[in-house]
């Protein structure tokens, strides 16, 4: 049963077969998982009155210290990577558009389909869902198009799920499906129904391409894979046969209420249950290709609203673009300064949050952090100046022993399109290039 | 595994135009849109940057002063391929001979996919208003149509039921609901299920038991009253009625799967949630599209088991209307042969349901195809069944009979509808019902407000259209406006219905929707201000801060906002494009975050003049100052740009499509028959379905 007024519970209530756990493992050897984690309006770094950034770990490749806003990512240091020296090429028209839209594709104008989308179509494409992409208030005021990170076909960005409770419904339906416990192996009268009416469509889909030209054809295409995927996923779950069940803890959307998800205050709580719920439909081998996008670029999150938080203050309203257009100096006295350094390192500690949450669950010989792949980003480098120069990613998580953790890695300068490129090669998905400017995986960052 | 994407830009295809000897569908034209439109304009026309129409300059020397020095605020972003293109693009396709409009080509082939407020609609027509619809919990949910605020509270889980009720300004010192399942208790201490007041409403969501329950509304333990919007109701042997509603947890929990639709993307500079390019169907969709229409073919089963003996008759008959056309007989085989529910839920899911054909038969649109498209152009659903009879009947094969059904249409009540929804959006007032406000600051600007707002914005719309003068004239310098109680309560002016202004505000201009849009949570922002004037009702475009542009200086809190902004125009590096934005967004300063006037900002007078210069276009160097908000929606209103943007914006809101210069000549064959016909949008309505355009098919 879900209720915006109760618990979301996708196992211990209502334990249910999960025939795909198990079924689509990844290869031994690459990464099981990947989770992008997206924040809006860069970072602390250099500031344009040239005072170095406040947000890169300095030190060399081993020996590296952390700064103070990335304190909460202390206990998971030696499973993260850092980086210096990645650019995503010429800040171009519009830094923050601008940087959103290459930010997962590595092709300027989002003229690509993003990294996440990629791997949906190969190492994800039998998974119940290609790829689940959550938000937590990425959609406010009817933001959509260069706000949203993730790209279907060229130039075309689709939107996250910005309802908690929704997305929950839809990864974990409830009370229906009840095909697959017990093992009994004929699927049920409501499974049957549905897979014949998405029979009916991808006919008429098929039948409607004739008629068409590239671009229109091309729509048909990503509507088919659509409706492909939803038929796979509902043949594995009605079919039954016996899977192990997968339970795990609750999910606390209390109060999320249609009316509340885009209230600021409710924001913390929001990006919360979208994190354990991909941990969740990861951990039951739902998808193994995720995106969390928290807000989007030159945000209104009035951040001063999160009790409980040192940027609280009721009687006054601190935007995340607005702090981050903190002036030329690192100058704690100001205001603005002050809030973005709070907010980088809020930011930093919702990352720790997911690391935990990943590094809590057993999985073969470790924990799902283990086998996992973690990407941090956001669209530009410091948030004053623009910049999309030596960009503020974290990878997280060991990738199954693919990537070498615990490092501070200076590039100098090399395109950011290679560390997507590395993440797809670590992935299992050993595409010769990514986007329009990867020149190869980055060196010494693969096992 | 996916074929290796083409890097095609994903704009407009129109397969070549018939007149014009250069394909502006080519790469170089949409490089070109991207990286140098808004500097040098559409045609090359200049504004910003300098003209390039009929340059005299070679290809050569085009494509080194781009790799060289373009962006002029960046350069070195476009070198190699790039610069080839898009001098090649400039040399050939920015000529006035290119560029000629001998004719208007015809339109690609698209199918476009029913937007969330287009399926709700259709739903609505072919099901009627007892299908299961939206649960609206909140105004946001169902802006588009029948709102939790005017119509009814659809059961909203399986096993609890939310109630909402209207005070209607009347102040109560309590409301509960009594009913079957709690005794019908008459006081709260007794049972009763109390209400609480929030924003403006008594709500309330309490679990109750599954079954079918009846109740009654209790104001101040008193008075016992029906509940406006209950799902439905019961007389209650006194000559009264009793609400009723029934709860059932059988099968799935009941979820709003019509809200589970994702929204539509708007690409940037793009208002409207129509662009069909972008709107992509994906496993999220697809799943919502399934539940959506188990729901509705379950609901509608037992009617149509009654009215059909067979499936193939209810598919032949229903199909029809689902489809917008007749099936083919491979269809009727093809659904005939399922359960009768089966069959509505598969044609539900079809993309034959799901898009809006507009293909056409050798270059032209079907019968059923024009139909459809002039159903949902003017009235936003699905085409009637006397509509698509009259298809039937070859009688939208010509443009008398089109004009003649267009005209029709006009005169149904939906089309109020539609300008309303087409001047909302396009004015960004959707967005007052979401804009996070202070609530220490703005007391009272709850989501009864808001949704008000939003319906003054929609009503003056339809208004000036349907009763007044129908020009942009009047919707920009109008001096009146549409309250209804709760609007005419926020502004703080007596009356309803028509209102006179005061001589502060002017047309939309004036609307709290717009102005509230258009502001922060606890300040005004002139520079969203102004940008919102430039593009939504100039379609002008100015290009974003350079990077390292520096930061905004600091906030000095005893000066108003035009004092603070002073900074950007002072420095040299913003002025460029600031003299363009700030002196526009300064006129709008006597109205506060919320749209409320106000004589004074931290104490000090407002001076909200300002200086409209450059309307017709950036960088001709015109000046219009102006000193209220009456003048400067008088500049406006005075331009041959507003004009010209205003059908821009219509074509794109109707025909749901990101302009390229492949729909100019589209684009000035309507402006002309705008002018032609003195401004009268209803004409313009009426002649965007007469355009060769229309109806033409490549």
């Amino acid at each position: 049963m879900i209720s915006r007024r109760h618990l979301l519970a996708g196992g211990a209530a209502a334990a249910f077969a999960l025939p795909f756990l198990r079924k689509s493992r990844a290869a031994t050897g690459t990464a099981k998982r990947l989770i992008i984690l997206y924040h809006p309006d860069g970072v602390p770094g250099v500031s344009s009155s040239g005072q170095p950034s406040e947000w890169h770990p300095t030190g060399s490749e081993t020996q590296f210290t952390l700064p103070p806003v990335l304190a909460s990512l202390q206990p998971y240091r030696d499973k993260c990577v850092f980086f210096r020296g990645l650019s995503m090429g010429p800040a171009d028209v519009g830094s923050h558009p601008g940087g959103a839209k290459k930010l997962l594709t590595a092709v300027d104008g989002g003229n690509g389909i993003s990294i996440d989308q990629r791997l949906a179509a190969t190492v994800g494409s039998g998974d119940p869902f290609r790829s689940l992409y959550l938000g937590a208030m990425a959609k406010h005021n009817n933001a959509s198009g260069d706000k949203h990170i993730s790209y279907v076909a060229p130039g075309i960005s689709q939107a996250p799920d910005d309802d908690p409770v929704a997305a929950f419904t839809r990864v974990f339906p409830t009370g229906g499906n009840t095909g697959g416990t017990g093992g009994t192996t004929t699927p049920d009268s409501r499974t049957m129904r549905r897979l014949s009416v998405l029979d009916r469509a991808k006919s008429d889909l098929d039948a409607l391409r004739g008629k068409l030209g590239d671009t229109e054809r091309t729509k048909l295409d990503l509507h088919l894979d659509a409706v492909r995927e939803v038929e796979r996923r509902i043949q594995g779950l009605g079919g039954g046969g016996g899977g192990a069940t997968c339970s795990m803890p609750a999910i606390d959307a209390g109060g999320l209420a249609p009316a509340e998800l885009y209230k600021a205050e409710r924001f913390p709580q929001i990006l919360r249950c979208q994190i354990d719920l991909m941990v969740q439909a990861m951990a039951c081998g739902l998808t193994r290709v995720g995106v969390i996008q928290g807000s989007h670029h030159t945000s209104e999150l009035i951040m001063s609203r999160f009790m409980g938080t040192p940027m609280y203050d009721p009687g006054f309203d601190m935007r995340s673009h607005q702090a981050s257009h903190y002036g030329s100096n690192h100058d704690v006295a100001h205001r603005e300064y002050r809030d973005y350094k709070l907010q980088a390192t809020w930011w930093a500690e919702q990352l720790a949050y997911l690391l935990s949450q990943l590094a809590a669950r057993p999985e073969d010989n470790g924990t799902m952090l283990d086998h996992s792949l973690v990407l941090y980003c956001t669209e530009v480098c410091d948030g004053n100046t623009h910049g999309h120069d030596d960009m503020p990613f974290i990878l997280a998580g060991g990738g199954s022993g693919r990537i070498r953790t615990g490092r501070l890695f200076d590039y100098g300068y090399r395109r950011h399109a290679d560390l997507l490129l590395s993440i797809a090669h670590a992935m299992g998905d050993t595409v010769g290039n990514f986007g329009d400017s990867s020149s190869g995986v980055l060196p010494n960052l693969l096992a | 595994m996916r074929a290796a994407w083409v890097v095609a830009l994903v704009l407009a295809t129109a397969c070549g135009s018939e007149d014009s000897s250069y394909d502006y569908t080519s790469k170089g034209a949409a490089l070109y849109q991207q990286m140098c439109q808004v500097c040098h304009g559409e045609i090359g026309e200049g504004g910003l940057g300098p003209a390039l129409l009929d340059t005299k300059k070679s290809h050569k020397q085009l494509e080194n002063v781009i790799a060289e020095r373009m962006p002029a605020n960046n350069p070195g972003q476009c070198t190699g391929e790039c610069a080839t293109e898009i001098a090649s693009f400039i040399k050939d396709g920015l000529t006035s001979s290119a560029l000629r409009c001998d004719a208007v080509p015809p339109a690609p082939r698209r199918l476009r996919l029913l937007t969330r407020r287009e399926y709700r609609a259709t739903v609505k027509d072919l099901f009627g208003d007892r299908a299961p619809v939206m649960a609206c919990p909140r105004a946001t949910d169902c802006a588009f149509r029948d709102t939790c605020d005017a119509g009814t509270c659809e059961p909203t889980a399986c096993d609890a039921q939310t109630f909402v009720f209207d005070p209607q300004g009347r102040n109560l010192s309590s409301v509960h609901v009594a009913g079957s399942f709690n005794n019908w208790a008459s006081t709260i201490a007794g049972g009763g299920l109390a209400l609480t007041y929030s924003s403006g409403l008594w709500v309330g969501t309490f679990a109750i038991a599954q079954g079918s329950h009846q109740y009654k509304l209790v104001l101040e333990e008193r008075d016992w009253i029906a509940d406006p919007r209950a799902p439905s109701s019961q007389p209650d042997g006194f000559g009264g009625q009793n609400s009723a509603f029934t709860l059932s947890c059988s099968g799935e929990v009941a979820r709003d799967a019509i809200a589970s639709l994702p929204a539509e993307s708007r690409p940037s500079g793009f208002p409207f949630d129509t662009d069909a390019d972008s709107a992509l169907v994906t496993a999220m969709h697809v799943d919502a599209y399934l539940a959506a229409a188990e729901q509705l073919a379950d609901h509608a089963a037992p009617e149509l088991s009654k009215q059909f003996t067979t499936t193939r008759d209810m598919v032949e008959q229903v199909g029809k209307r689902v489809f917008r056309r007749p099936l083919t007989s491979d269809e009727v085989s093809k659904y005939g042969d399922l359960e009768m529910a089966t069959a509505l839920h598969a044609m539900l899911v079809s993309p034959s349901f799901l898009y809006r054909s507009e293909i056409g038969d050798n270059g032209r649109l079907t019968g059923y195809e024009v139909a459809t498209a002039l159903s949902y152009t003017l009235l936003g659903t699905t085409p009637s069944d006397e509509l698509l009879a009259a298809a039937g009947r070859g009688e939208l094969g010509d443009a008398k009979g089109i004009e003649r059904h267009a005209r029709a249409l006009l005169d149904d009540p939906r089309a109020r509808d539609q300008i309303g929804e087409l001047v909302l959006q396009w004015t960004g007032g959707e967005a007052v019902l979401t804009a996070e406000k202070r609530r220490d600051l703005f007391p009272g600007f709850d989501d009864a407000t808001r949704a008000a707002l939003a319906k003054e914005t929609r009503e003056f719309a339809a208004a000036v259209v349907f009763e007044g003068s129908g020009t942009l004239r009047e919707l920009l310098t109008a001096d009146y406006t549409i309250l209804d109680a709760t609007a005419a309560k926020f502004y703080g002016v007596s009356g309803q219905g028509k209102v006179a202004y005061d001589g502060k505000r002017a047309g939309l201009l004036g609307h709290a929707s717009i102005l509230a849009a258009t502001a922060h949570s606890d300040q005004t922002s002139p520079i969203r201000r102004g940008l919102f004037i430039r593009r939504n009702f100039l379609c002008q475009e100015l290009p974003p801060p350079p990077p390292f542009a520096g930061g905004v200086p600091d906030v000095d809190p005893n000066a108003t906002t035009r004092e603070r902004f002073a900074m950007h125009t002072s420095n040299p590096v913003c002025a460029g494009c600031h003299r363009y934005i700030d002196g526009v967004g300064f006129g709008l300063e006597h109205f506060d975050p919320v749209g409320r006037w106000r004589a004074t900002e931290a104490g000090k007078p407002i001076d909200a003049s300002g200086n409209l210069n450059d309307v017709e276009r950036l960088g001709t160097g015109t000046d219009a100052p102006y000193a209220t908000l009456p003048e400067l929606a008088a500049a406006i209103a005075n331009s041959r740009a507003a004009q010209s943007c205003f059908t821009r914006q219509y074509l794109r809101f109707t025909r749901g499509m990101r302009e390229t210069l492949a729909q100019r000549c589209g684009r000035l064959w309507l402006e002309d028959k705008l002018e032609a016909a003195n401004g009268d949008l209803r004409e313009l309505v009426i002649q965007a379905v007469l355009a060769p355009d229309f109806v033409r098919r490549r």
